[in-house]
């Protein structure tokens, strides 16, 4: 790997880091062009192999699919894991394996790094506070981007020098792994989706029985060859037929009379659900 | 909450009211810079107060203390999902308002206000938002990937931006144009179930799909007597395609949600039992 390109993907790792301002925030950053989908297709454009970085991509994403960062914390940073893990994979050879392989360590040493920056960026609010007493809204918009300089340095410089440097580790290791080991990397990397999967299910469903939902979605796929795009209209269908039969039609009354039984008024105009 | 009083400051020195490119303003201050200095003690207090500053300086024009004051207590610890939760600072910023052009707002109502509401816009924002919708158009774009195909993340990239980026800021301009009465707005408990609903069958059903095509658990193992040769996997798909995988990901789903286990402990289950799977020579 070539410098620049390491410097390339540094940058892009830092853009689609949580904190980021530049891509509209959290959204294009973080939720964007942070999850492993994308930074497979971006590191794949900058290292010449689209193909094999799309695969990397997928493969990481999948695993990470359930993962959410409540209030900040996050239980692997699944941007750094994507923007390690899938270009040395593509350097070593081009396995999605690899990238799974890769990822899911980094992701976990990534966590202490957010930590560290999350900790270390509570100076700002301290400056923030001394401009508000002094009455200078601009001088807390500057110590709001000062965040910045952290997290710059943290990611850009960290990601940079581990594809630079790592990739002649991760071709030799690669490379000096018997085959009983790779093939166990194969076959762990075929079933570790079944992680970000299983994650993601306990996180939305609602009511025991939605997980037939989820099996007849499998079952469907499995059986016809159907596109996602078409699965997804099938599902459309689903959830109106199911959300007009529960709340429109006979159950209207019932169902609307209980909402107000559920929400109480008190004196001072407060709702509350009991 | 509060029955807004539009009467006030007809005595007062000066009535300020801000434009819709103030507000506006806000609103992007607010989408880019919500979370650039977060940290784990005032977590987005900065870029809170950093969104509103802009309109607090016009309002505060010329009253240096007044600026100063309501400086510091949009300085306030604040912590919610930042997207969905455009719409509390949208809400904050028409109290504001209120405050500067009416002396006896009581500035109470402004911070309890803001403490009320980024609970329930965390719990709505990272179900919703960021734990249903993200992962459905995250599976769409894994199913558009087949074969390194690039359109999948650019399909995803699109939509997921397209959708959430106006969205924040409508929020935040409808929070300002609401100002105290959102709070009654949000309370619709029948509107929010049926986006919950409507969005989890989508989500399950698109989840299920992907899944089957990205678990995958290949059956090496044959069984040979003399000429007549078993092959595992083929016996298998004749029940019914993609059976194994299936079980695992509903094994996987049980452990999680019914043992609690953690995405570690499960992540070394798998390691193990795929170890176990390659020395067999079952796979």
């Amino acid at each position: 790997m070539e410098l620049w390109q390491a410097a390339l993907i540094g940058l892009f790792a830092y853009l689609g880091r949580n904190q980021v301002p530049w891509l509209c925030g959290t959204t294009g950053g973080w939720y964007g062009i942070g999850r492993p989908l994308v930074a497979g297709l971006i590191c794949g454009v900058i290292l010449g192999d689209v193909t094999a970085g799309v695969l990397c991509g997928v493969a990481v994403q999948a695993i990470f699919i359930g993962q959410i960062t409540p209030g900040g914390a996050v239980p692997s940073d699944l941007n750094l894991a994507a923007y390690i893990g899938i270009p040395l994979a593509i350097v070593a050879g081009g396995s999605s394996e690899m990238a799974v392989a890769l990822a899911i360590p980094v992701g976990a040493l990534g966590v202490a790094l957010h930590n560290f920056t999350m900790t270390f960026n509570a100076i700002w609010p301290h400056r923030a506070d001394k401009c508000a007493a002094a009455g200078d809204a601009r001088g807390i918009r500057v110590a709001n981007l000062c965040g910045q300089l952290i997290e710059f340095a943290e990611r850009f410089f960290i990601v940079t020098l581990a594809c630079y440097l790592g990739s002649g580790f991760a071709e030799g290791l690669f490379a000096a792994l018997p085959q009983v080991v790779i093939d166990w990397l194969a076959i762990g990397g075929k079933m570790l989706p079944a992680l970000g999967f299983a994650i993601l299910l306990n996180q939305i469903v609602q009511e025991k029985w939605m997980i037939a939902l989820f099996v007849l979605g499998w079952v469907l796929v499995s059986s016809f060859s159907l596109t996602t795009t078409s699965l997804v209209f099938i599902a459309l269908a689903f959830a109106l037929i199911y959300v007009m039969a529960r709340y429109n039609g006979n159950g209207t009354q019932a169902a609307s009379a209980l909402e107000a039984a559920a929400i109480y008024e008190d004196e001072d105009g407060n709702y509350e659900e009991r | 909450m509060t029955e807004q009083t539009h009467s006030g400051a007809t005595g007062a020195k000066h009535e300020v009211h801000l434009s819709k490119r103030d507000v506006s303003t806000a609103a992007w201050r607010w989408a880019f810079f919500c979370l650039a200095s977060q940290n784990y003690e005032r977590m987005m207090g900065t870029p809170f107060c950093h969104s509103l500053s802009g309109s607090l300086e016009k309002l505060y024009e010329g009253d240096k203390e007044g600026l100063s004051r309501a400086l510091q207590r949009n300085m306030t610890f604040f912590n919610t999902e930042p997207q969905l939760g455009a719409i509390i600072p949208g809400i904050c910023l028409a109290l504001e308002e209120e405050k500067a052009n009416d002396p006896s707002f009581d500035d109470e109502i402004i911070q309890s206000t803001k403490n009320a509401l980024m609970g329930p816009f965390a719990g709505i924002g990272d179900s919703i938002l960021v734990g249903t919708i993200n992962p459905i158009l995250l599976s769409i774009g894994i199913g558009l990937s087949a074969g390194g195909n690039p359109l999948g993340p650019i399909v995803f990239l699109a939509l997921w931006c397209g959708i959430v980026i106006p969205l924040k800021y409508f929020l935040f301009v409808k929070g300002y144009d609401l100002g105290a009465d959102a709070v009654k707005l949000l309370t619709n408990v029948e509107l929010k179930d049926k986006i919950t609903t409507a969005l989890t069958i989508v989500g399950l059903i698109v989840i299920g799909g992907v899944a089957a095509t990205t678990i995958s658990a290949p059956i090496a193992f044959t069984y040979t007597s003399g000429d007549m040769v078993i092959n595992l996997q083929e016996i298998l798909d004749k029940i019914m395609p993609n059976l194994v995988p299936l079980v695992i990901a509903l094994v996987s789903y049980l452990l999680v949600s019914k043992k609690g286990w953690s995405a570690n402990k499960l992540i070394v289950a798998i390691l193990i039992f795929a170890a176990v799977m390659v020395v067999t020579g079952i796979m």
